[in-house]
Order: C-alpha cells, then structure tokens, then sequence
C-alpha cells in the first residue's frame, strides 16, 4: 500500500482531531445555524456560531455530526481557525481553503494548521469532504439574522 | 479448504476480463465492487462493436438488409433472456434501461390503473431505493399505505413478520431476492404463493440473483421480475421487466411514442402488442444485443457453476473476515460451504469510517464500494450511517481476497495507531 501517500493524506492532525475533536458541542447563545449534508456518503455537520452584538466577529463555533476522518478534522480545525475572525475574514478563508483544494494556495503562518488538509488535493474525490465544512459556514454567514436555513446545505 | 473450481472457472474467464489485467497506484486491480456494476468480457464488447460496425440500423422500421439483420439481432437477445430466466413466452420480456425504470413501469402502467386508497403494498427494509422510491411516488398518487417487512435477528427476511402483513388489503408485494447489503437471499417462492394467497401480485427484485444463479421465473410464479443488465456482465442502460403475459395485457401503456403503435390518428391510437407496447422510441438496440451476448457468454459458464464457485469464495471470504475482530459484518453467515447467502460482505470497520477505508484499499489497487449502497433507511434500521461493502462475482480469486484481507488489517492498523 502507498503509505507515503496515505500519509499525506492522514496527518497525525487529522486522525487525532478524528479521534478527540476539540469543538464538538453547541454555541451559546446559537446566532446561526446550518447544517451541512452529503447524500451519497452520509457526512453530516451541525454547525453552529456565536457572533458579537454587531454581527460582525465570530466568537464561537461549534459542530455536532459524523463522518469521515477528512470531513471531521477539517470542520474542528476550521472551528478552531475561525474564532475570533471578522465575517469578512471568515468569507475570505472560506474563499482560500477551497483554492487550497485546487492545490491553488496555502494559508499564512498564522494559520498554517489548516495547511494539513494540503494533502486532500491529491484524492480528488475526497475533496468534497473537507470542503463541507466550509460551505456549511458560507452558508450559515449568508443567513439573515433570526432566519432558520430552508434545508441543508451539499456540495456533492 | 480446497478449491476444485477455482482454477477450472476464474483461471478460464480472467483472459475474457480486459478491465481486469491493468494496475491501480501501481498495484493489481482487485474489482471487489461487483454488486454495484460486473465488468464487461470481450465476447460483450465484441458484440458492441460488431453491432455497430457491420448492422446498425433501426429495429422494424425499414425492409432493408440492415434494418432486418439488427431487427433479428435485437429479438434474438429476446429469446437469450427468456430461455435465461425461464419465461413461458419471449412477449414477457421487456427491455427497460434498468431494473429501476422496470419497477416504475409497474409502478405507473399497473399501479395507477389497479390501487386505490387504503389498499396496502408490501415491501421489506432491505429494499435498494429503486424498489423503494417507486411505490412512495405510487402511494403518494393513489392513497395506497406502504408496509414494511422486518429483519430476523439473523438481519434476514422475516417470513413471520410478512405474514402478519398480508391482509385482503395487500395488493402489490415488491421484495428483493437477494439484498445487496445484507446478502441474505429471501425464500421469494413462499413469499409468492403467500402473497397469491390473498390475491395480492408479486414483483421480485432480481438484480442481485439473475447475474449469480439460476433464475426461473415459472418455479418461482412471481407476477413481475427485473434486473439490470449491467451486474450481469452485460452494458449500461439495458435492462428488463417479466411479467405474466395475462398481466402485461391487461396493462396499459407506459410511454408513448413510436415502436409502441399498431395505427395512429389524430385524436387516438391502437397499440402494439406484447412486448413492443411497453418498448416506446428506437430503443437501446445495441446494449440489448449486448445483453443477449452477456447471457450467451454466463449460460456457457454454467450458472449452477457460478455460483457454486461464488459459494467457495463466500466462504473463504466470510472465514477471513470473522477472523478480524474490529469489523461488524451485516447479514446472515454462511454456511461451512458458502451458502445461504450472497458473495458480498457489508460491513464497518471499528474507528474506520468507510470511505476512508476506501481511500485506504484503493491505494493498494482494490475496488471496494463505501457507502450507503442505496439502501438508507435499511441503514438507519440496522443503526450503521454507512458500511463497507466488498462484492464478488466468478473472475474473483481466492488471492485476490487474500490481498484484500491484508490490505484492510493494514488499514485497521493505521488507523489504530491512534486510536490504540
């Protein structure tokens, strides 16, 4: 088996963030709300922030799913990256982390934890699974203040 | 355990399996995703191409040369499939694209015009989508009840459980003959002449049998049968409806449009008969002939051989994996011989999320599906969000399991680095 390969792709980062995820759970008070769904393999995120009185800081966020090893890192890694961002910021990471996925960019060094999902550019068809998270926040960030989601949100 | 078959069936038919001799990341292919789609011999892809190098032309239209030979082609295959299956007459077979538009042919032609509300309609929670979805969208129009069989704790048909359903309200039973998920294969000739019993018809889901064992619609007095012929060697997009010919006569179209006329006026239309009335537009004429081709190539096999074959890699299969003490296999075991259930295996591999696992085997070159193989809310029922699935079918060998075993304790290993 291509060991170096799988290496690549399961960071000691990420199987850990599997196995002990550090930002399961539920923001309180909940300001958005979105879930995030991918059909034909099942990976499922709740994701949930806490923003300040303007609406316009992240100050928590939280997730509550399952899934694969890659879709499970990478929304506790994101939780973690984006506390404390400006919603701006946050669309803006949105925005790298999918070129990232192109093998396209790489974040600062300030953020270079997220660099570890690096390694999903090369399984094209893992993609979509560290990609979830990232369409789920999008969403949840484009949501009106006190407006409940229609539906889930994919990108299968 | 000793291997009589093996080197006399998989050692014959490899060479016929082009797709088969090529390397995946370097290593051998090993395709354990058979129950989602078989490979294609040469004798299938030559008759692909022939078709469209020396006869194409469109099925009884013209009364030129061409027109006559794919004319004959095409009904030949026909007559492959209903001496395959063992119908009573060539008119009861039914090309469809796939099992799929087979069930909703029923669905609309006989659901429509016979259900009314309140009248129930039993399935299992073993059933694939297709034979799922179908009856949601025919109860939806018509009012009926869907009723769901459950499993044994074996996780298989429970006959008990049906026949506590069965009522004078029954009037359509749509079960799958072998699932495949769970791999048990369900004892559809009592189901039949249960169902009978109340009146009820009885459509049977063959996908997963027809390609792997003898089927014979006549022993078995189901009303309806499809499969696709895509899991049994043949192409994509052809697949076929049974059914009683009293049956499909008293049906109604399904789709309208040419092939499917006798005389057209205006304001109305009389129709072909059996089969073409339920064959509307220029059809899949190739893949038919293909799929006339694919039963050519299994019957010169032998189905009794195929799955006794299959029968001795289940077994072989099942006495590896219960050796792994991380995995939850899904289904009822087999017997020390291999029967009493399909050559497939779901399962979940502890901490292993399938689709990493599937990462994980496709590196080493082998083809396992991850997933909920279209069965969700059997899934839901048996509490797994998503299993693996290894499926085999007569171009499996012993070795290849072998390396598949490795492979996945190797994968449970990776993984239980960090979570040992």
């Amino acid at each position: 088996m291509s060991l170096d390969n799988l290496r690549d792709l399961y960071q000691q980062v990420i199987l850990e963030r599997y196995k002990k995820p550090r930002n399961r759970g539920k923001t309180d008070p909940v300001d958005r709300y979105q879930k995030g769904h991918n059909p034909s393999c099942g990976d499922t995120i709740e994701l949930t922030l806490q923003l300040n009185d303007a609406e316009d800081q992240i100050q928590d966020v939280k997730f509550e799913g399952e899934g694969c090893a890659i879709a499970m890192a990478s929304v506790d890694l994101m939780a973690d990256a984006l506390r404390g961002k400006t919603t701006a910021e946050a669309l803006e990471m949105v925005q790298k982390f999918q070129a990232m996925m192109k093998g396209e960019a790489e974040f600062p060094s300030e953020l270079r934890k997220l660099n570890v999902m690096q390694g999903v550019a090369q399984f094209p068809v893992r993609i979509k699974c560290a990609n979830l998270s990232w369409h789920t926040v999008k969403a949840a960030l484009e949501l009106a203040k006190d407006v409940q989601p229609a539906g889930f949100i994919s990108n299968e | 355990m000793t291997f009589t078959q093996e080197k006399t069936l998989a050692a014959q038919v490899r060479a016929d399996f082009p797709i088969l001799h090529q390397e995946i990341h370097g290593k051998p292919l090993v395709y354990l995703d058979n129950a989602a789609t078989s490979q294609k011999p040469v004798a299938v892809l030559n008759a692909l191409q022939h078709y469209y190098q020396h006869d194409n032309a469109n099925v009884h239209r013209g009364v030129h040369t061409l027109s006559s030979r794919a004319t004959d082609a095409y009904e030949g295959a026909r007559d492959k499939v209903a001496n395959f299956v063992n119908a009573a007459s060539r008119q009861e077979i039914i090309y469809t694209r796939n099992a799929s538009e087979a069930i909703n042919l029923v669905a609309y032609a006989w659901g429509n015009s016979n259900l009314q509300r309140g009248d129930e309609i039993i399935l299992s929670v073993m059933e694939h989508h297709s034979n799922l979805i179908p009856w949601q969208l025919l109860a939806q129009r018509t009012g009926a009840v869907l009723k769901f069989v459950e499993l044994t704790e074996t996780q298989e048909f429970d006959l008990e459980h049906f026949k506590s359903l069965l009522s004078d309200k029954t009037k359509l039973v749509s079960v799958v003959h072998v699932s495949n998920t769970l791999g048990c294969i369900n004892p559809v000739k009592e189901i039949v002449e249960l169902a009978h019993h109340y009146g009820a018809k009885v459509l049977i889901d063959a996908c997963q049998s027809v390609p792997h064992m003898t089927v014979d619609v006549q022993a078995m007095d189901c009303d309806w049968l499809v499969a696709s012929g895509h899991k049994m060697c043949a192409p994509t997009g052809i697949g076929f409806l049974y059914g009683k010919l009293d049956l499909l006569r008293s049906m109604p179209p399904f789709l309208g449009g040419g092939e499917m006329i006798a005389d057209v006026f205006f304001d109305h239309s009389t129709y072909a008969d059996l089969p073409h009335k339920f064959e509307a537009g220029t059809p899949a004429i190739a893949e038919a002939i293909a799929l006339g081709a694919a039963v050519d190539y299994l019957s010169s096999l032998g189905m009794d051989k195929i799955h006794a074959y299959e029968a001795e890699l289940t077994a072989y299969l099942f006495q590896q994996l219960q050796q792994i003490p991380e995995l939850m296999l899904y289904g009822p075991k087999p017997d020390s011989k291999g029967e009493g259930r399909a050559a497939l295996s779901a399962f979940t591999a502890g901490s292993v999320h399938p689709h990493d696992l599937s990462t994980i085997l496709d590196q080493a070159g082998i083809a396992i599906r991850a997933g909920h193989h279209c069965t969700q809310p059997l899934h839901r029922h048996v509490g797994a969000q998503s299993t693996a699935r290894a499926s085999l079918y007569f171009y499996n060998t012993r070795e290849e399991i072998d390396t598949f075993i490795t492979s996945l304790k190797e994968a449970i290993e990776f993984f239980s680095g960090i979570f040992g």
